[in-house]
């Protein structure tokens, strides 16, 4: 019998294996947005350390081929932005 | 033959421009995510029933809708809010259909001050219990690309469906960007959502039932959405009053 339901916590992120580290991740980049970015300090990235950890767990994880596939892409592909509805 | 086609198709396409301009109408950015399930499940049952109309109709259709809202807070405090919208932890209780949201890539030029994030939003399908059963899933996968331009203060979201892409395809575009009356203190949110369905027929016979359904979701989920965003909003400016005393 699987036992893997007898999770403690009530939302659903705490399923995932990385829900931890991406928290940590998530936590330090939004302070690093709306403290440092949007203020135009741009020149230095941080928070790498928590990045290359969850980007690791994420890497062993997750297992949705589609997903994948943007985790390993070097150059991203946004093809879309590029129309963003425009003032009219 | 084509004569028929036509009159069916017609008629369907009614049908069909009703369900969607009901939906899209009421629907804000992550709410749009919610219907995908709701929609699947009612085109699967039809193909189940073997409906002839379903092999001589395969047309495709796509609509897209607009929309604009304006928040009284400055561009930088907005587009923070967004990037937690779906991540601080008080607000999953409220957007309970977002289920997981994962960054999948990240990179900043430091030279030209730009942001260019993917990440994975795994939204849960409303419906009954048997709809797992039906379609096989309960879920469904988004991938949502973001460049921020610090240097010019814009911030651009595309976001689509990358699963459950042969019923339905939804195209979501975000920008935020200062208000021109205001561009200090307000921010002007412009929203573009096209949705492509097939097939068809499927949809049009289902379309009365699902509207109604569908409809109410979202305007659940799109009051919800601007409630959290103005949350977040309001908590960034206390937060930053307390710093800068």
């Amino acid at each position: 019998m699987g036992d893997n339901k007898t999770s403690k916590s009530h939302t659903h992120s705490s399923t995932s294996p990385c829900a931890h580290l991406r928290a940590a991740y998530h936590n330090c980049f939004n302070r690093w947005y709306s403290e440092k970015f949007v203020k135009g300090e741009w020149k230095k990235e941080e928070c790498v350390s928590e990045w290359q950890k969850y980007r690791a767990c994420l890497a062993e994880h997750l297992d949705d081929k589609h997903l994948s596939r943007f985790l390993e892409a070097d150059t991203l592909v946004i093809d879309n932005v590029n129309e963003s509805p425009t003032p009219t | 033959m084509h004569q028929k086609y036509s009159i069916i198709g017609n008629k369907i396409f009614l049908l069909a421009e009703k369900l969607i301009t009901t939906v899209i109408k009421k629907s804000l950015s992550f709410s749009l995510w919610d219907s995908v399930g709701l929609l699947l499940h009612s085109l699967q049952h039809l193909n189940n029933q073997n409906n002839p109309q379903r092999e001589t109709i395969k047309n495709i259709m796509v609509r897209a809708y607009t929309q604009e809202h304006v928040y009284k807070h400055p561009w930088e405090r907005v587009t923070s809010a967004s990037w937690r919208k779906f991540v601080d932890p008080e607000n999953k209780r409220i957007l309970s259909h977002i289920l997981e949201v994962d960054t999948l890539n990240r990179k900043l030029d430091p030279e030209s001050g730009k942001l260019y994030t993917t990440r994975a939003i795994t939204v849960h399908t409303p419906g009954p219990w048997f709809i797992r059963k039906i379609i096989g899933q309960d879920i469904c996968h988004c991938v949502e690309s973001t460049v921020v331009d610090g240097q010019s203060r814009s911030m651009q979201l595309s976001s689509q469906n990358i699963s459950l892409q042969k019923f339905v395809e939804v195209v979501e575009k975000i920008r935020y960007d200062p208000h021109p009356d205001n561009p200090n203190e307000w921010t002007i949110c412009r929203q573009e959502t096209s949705i492509r369905i097939k097939p068809l027929s499927a949809l049009a016979s289902m379309a009365e039932k699902v509207e109604q359904r569908c409809a109410e979701r979202f305007v659940q989920n799109s009051a919800k959405g601007r409630e959290v965003m103005e949350r977040i909003c309001k908590y960034l400016e206390a937060e930053s009053r307390g710093i800068s005393l």
